[in-house]
């Protein structure tokens, strides 16, 4: 490498290095050792170490993690929150996918226009679109109201949807649904329409062509789309405080609760490390199956 | 649109570089507007307020390096966190003149001795609000002075996903330990696990942990029941009163106890100017000045002087001005230990997780 | 090329607009009537904007928010781009994890580091107290891997030739960089910066932990709001909110017209 690719390389890497170092993974570091370190009695943290005749004595502790195991509580709080996680992605894909393809396969004058009346939504405020879903899915709205009356037209018990899971999903899938449609439709787009012609000639109806041609194909946009539902999604809080019951808690409000009620950090951050142990390690197996579908497609 | 962002621009300069500034953290909705116009005429000074949802947050984000308030507003227990973690300012009671306009009984706080650093404020009770109309319908308004109205699986039956609670580990299992006759500033586990017991009994009957919306769903109707701070049912009255909704909404103090939050206005260490804040705290001991509060948003008021000037519908509400009779059941609540914090939380996970 | 989509497509991609679209009509709709209460018509009004533009403490949280999210998409354009360059062309051990793990990891955990190492500089340093400086640090934080993505995007599909051709006639290599690399991957930068932009105004999670004193941005500003019942000032705040930021973004499509196809 020579002198100048050198600096190059120097002015190109160091400002964002440096940057996230500062704050991104030292405040990741201070995180995790923060979970071996017990609650001040005011919150924040109890001193690390204590100085007794002259010897430092260090107040470290795996309490936070014990606390873990003590209660199964905590491990079926993770998965509830994984199937929600999951569920959301699920409904995101399906309601994506039609949209991301027709969105593809329309002329390209229009395309803009489409993928921008996607995004729309996003910059009025997140707190309030949710708001609005209260008003929606409300006891006294029109919506809830039609929904019941076919409910108790076909003979059963009128229901509630505000407060109930079905409200929280609603509320994430909402959220999320644009970062499902841009990987999809980018992929989808790439797509050779010559190859579902070559299908259709040799005799594949619509359904094995979408199923042995297209969907293997979109199938790298779809993980990407999953992944940036997926995660998001696991951590969220503010969707199950507003829009949730009393069964619809997930692993963002104990993660809230112990940083803010509880004044409980080193409790938070075990819950939070082990949230992106979790995250990471489904990011890893995702990763796994995209390479094994890639190598088969 | 140039404008819009030159007039943006301006507004937030103009409060940057205003030279007489007091800061106050406050709850929301704690302050009327007409009192703050009128203090900030008063002392030719801008009054510049920041909200926050509990005490946990404001006590976090203080602990957090916050700076540049001068008051803040904690309830008892939280005057007693600031005080331990040294961030309170012992008042010169000189400067507070009209310091005896408050009644002796709110003064002397398990939580400060002597008053040295806290001036109470104002206070809220934490009880049921409710529907009366759709209670009635449903025959359980006779309930409606007993915690049995959300505990109760007999009574809840009647109401089954029209009742919210506070998502506060403290407040509900306080009301939960009061319903079984226990203290609410227990730190038996025994007593915390009976009443976790009877939480979970009742919670397939409520619809959801509330503390954002329960105001707006009792006035549109959507709930029945909500368990909540007094202040707020005040407001859910007035919105239904003023909006003609088709239904009477109140509240009242339950007969096994409830909970009593004193708040107390302190002067941080720090506060960049006490010279305002001890000016802003002798406004706010002026009686007409006090009963605004409790006039406009229906808070408890510890200020003797101001009881004249307080419309007297309100100074007849038991569960705002409570009576000799109900003083005795009002339990105010303690700070606990960081181990207690963590037990509490144990079984309140248990709670919100089963 | 130009099959015919199916009838059940079109009522889909209908239905999932109308399920985008359903909310915003109701937030935009309630902005003009005539009740406190966000629960049924009454009447129409331009009341609540009348008053918005007299509700100071509204609109700084709408300026903080705007310039948070100005300054931050500013400085993690230049940071995002550096590093979506430098990821293309070398092969790094450390940026790619540092730039690409902020996307991974949840919101929430990133808000409570972030606060806890504030804290910590603070009473070690005596400097960064909680305010607008630390929502703008932590917004930065968060960007730079998504506009990083973007570029590292666009930068593949470059030609590069180009800058080979450009250094062979005697450009200097900031020279080839500003004249042939730039204005190719601008429509990736445009993005990134939109993106970041997007993120920041909206951002709740992270500013809720690591916003101080006089630093309230909007989407703090309505939680406070929910608790109280939120006024229809709320919805007329979000509502123009909306309407700057499509006019924003149909300057910057006008500016570059391919910088919402690189967003996809």
């Amino acid at each position: 490498m020579t002198l100048q690719q050198r600096i190059g390389k120097w002015v190109l890497s160091w400002p964002p290095l440096v940057y996230m170092v500062l704050f991104f993974l030292v405040p990741t570091l201070i995180m995790v050792v923060a979970a071996f370190r017990y609650p001040g009695d005011y919150g924040g943290l109890a001193p690390m170490y204590s100085v007794e005749d002259g010897k430092v004595v260090w107040d470290l502790t795996l309490e936070n993690f014990q606390r873990l195991t003590e209660d199964a509580l905590y491990f079926d709080l993770f998965i509830k929150s994984a199937g929600y996680a999951l569920a959301t992605t699920l409904a995101c894909i399906l309601m994506a996918y039609p949209l991301a393809w027709l969105i593809a396969r329309s002329p390209k004058r229009y395309r803009d226009l489409m993928l921008l009346l996607v995004i729309l939504p996003f910059w009025s405020n997140f707190l309030i679109r949710i708001y609005a879903w209260m008003i929606i899915l409300g006891p006294q709205s029109a919506f809830t109201r039609a929904v019941n009356w076919l409910v108790t037209g076909l003979g059963f018990e009128p229901i509630q949807l505000l407060f109930t899971p079905f409200a929280v999903i609603v509320g994430m899938v909402y959220v999320h649904l644009p970062f499902m449609v841009l990987p999809l439709y980018a992929n989808l787009e790439k797509h050779d329409m010559a190859l579902l012609d070559a299908a259709q000639d040799l005799g594949a109806n619509a359904w094995q062509r979408f199923w042995r041609v297209t969907w293997p194909l979109s199938l790298p946009g779809v993980f990407a789309g999953s992944a940036l539902v997926f995660i998001p999604a696991l951590g969220m809080f503010a969707i199950p405080d507003i829009l949730g019951g009393t069964d619809s808690i997930m692993i963002g409000n104990l993660i809230k609760q112990q940083i803010l009620d509880t004044r409980d950090w080193p409790f938070g951050s075990v819950l939070s490390i082990m949230l992106t142990g979790g995250v990471l390690l489904i990011a890893a197996l995702g990763a796994a199956v995209a390479r094994g579908g890639r190598k088969r497609g | 649109m140039k404008k819009v962002l030159l007039s943006l621009a301006l507004v937030a300069s103009a409060q940057a570089f205003a030279a007489d500034e007091l800061h106050l953290y406050n709850w929301n909705n704690y302050l009327s507007d007409a009192t703050a116009k009128r203090f900030e005429a008063y002392c030719k000074c801008k009054l510049v307020q920041d909200y926050y949802g509990d005490n946990e947050e404001m006590l976090a984000k203080l602990a957090a390096g916050a700076k540049g308030y001068d008051i803040v507003v904690p309830t008892g227990f939280a005057v007693e966190a600031l005080v331990k973690q040294g961030k309170a300012q012992p008042l010169d009671k000189k400067q507070l003149t009209a310091l005896g306009n408050i009644d002796p009984g709110y003064m002397n706080g398990f939580f400060d001795k002597g008053n040295v650093y806290s001036v109470p404020y104002s206070f809220t009770t934490t009880l049921l609000g409710y529907n009366e109309t759709q209670l009635k319908k449903a025959g359980v308004l006779d309930k409606a002075n007993s915690w049995a109205l959300i505990f109760d699986p007999a009574v809840l039956g009647k109401i089954k996903g029209k009742v919210t609670v506070l998502d506060s580990q403290r407040e509900l299992m306080s009301a939960a330990l009061m319903y079984l006759g226990k203290p609410a500033n227990t730190t038996n586990p025994a007593d915390w696990n009976a009443a976790r017991d009877v939480i979970l009994k009742a919670k397939p009957y409520w619809a959801a942990f509330n503390n954002q919306s329960y105001i707006k769903e009792l006035t549109v109707g959507n709930i029945y029941v909500a368990f909540g701070y007094s202040n707020d049912m005040f407001q859910a009255q007035q919105d239904a009163k003023k909006a003609k909704r088709p239904f009477t909404l109140n509240f009242s103090l339950q007969k096994e106890g409830n909970t009593l939050s004193l708040d107390n206005f302190v002067v941080l260490k720090d506060a960049p100017r006490k010279d305002l804040a001890y000016k802003f705290i002798n406004f706010m001991l002026d009686g007409k000045n006090a009963a605004d509060l409790t006039n406009e948003m229906g808070s408890g008021n510890p200020n003797k002087a101001a009881k004249p000037f307080v419309k007297p519908e309100i100074a007849k509400v038991a569960a705002i001005f409570p009576g000799a009779s109900d003083v005795g059941r009002l339990q105010q609540l303690r700070d606990l230990t960081a181990k207690d914090r963590r037990e509490l939380n144990k079984v309140w996970s248990q709670v919100k997780l089963k | 090329m130009a099959k015919k989509n199916a009838w059940w497509l079109w009522a889909a991609a209908i239905l999932t607009y109308l399920f985008l679209y359903l909310p915003l009509v109701i937030v935009v709709v309630f902005s003009f009537n005539d009740s406190r209460l966000n629960a049924e018509w009454v009447g129409f009004t331009l009341d609540w904007y009348r008053k918005l533009f007299h509700n100071e403490k509204m609109l700084t949280a709408a300026g903080n928010s705007l310039m948070i999210g100005v300054v931050s998409s500013l400085a993690s354009t230049v940071l995002g781009t550096l590093a979506g360059i430098a990821l293309h062309k070398y092969k790094l051990r450390f940026l790619p994890f540092l730039v690409l793990t902020p996307i991974a990891i949840p919101e929430l955990l990133m808000g409570v580091s972030l606060v806890i190492f504030f804290v910590i500089v603070n009473q070690l340093l005596g400097i960064l107290e909680l305010g607008l400086i630390t929502i703008i640090l932590s917004h930065i934080a968060f960007c730079v891997g998504f506009v990083a993505i973007v570029v590292r995007a666009r930068m593949q599909g470059m030609d590069e030739s180009l800058v080979e051709a450009a250094r062979d006639l005697g450009a200097t290599p900031f020279q080839a960089f500003r004249l042939v690399t730039l204005p190719v991957i601008m429509p990736g930068i445009i993005a990134g910066a939109l993106m970041a932009f997007t993120l920041s105004i909206d951002d709740f999670v992270i500013t809720f932990f690591t916003a101080g004193v006089g630093a309230a941005t909007l989407p703090l500003e309505i939680y406070s709001m929910i608790k109280i019942a939120v006024t229809p000032e709320v919805n007329a705040v979000s509502s123009l909110l909306m309407l700057l930021t499509l006019v924003l973004i149909v300057i910057a499509s006008r500016v570059s017209p391919s910088a919402l196809r690189a967003n996809g």
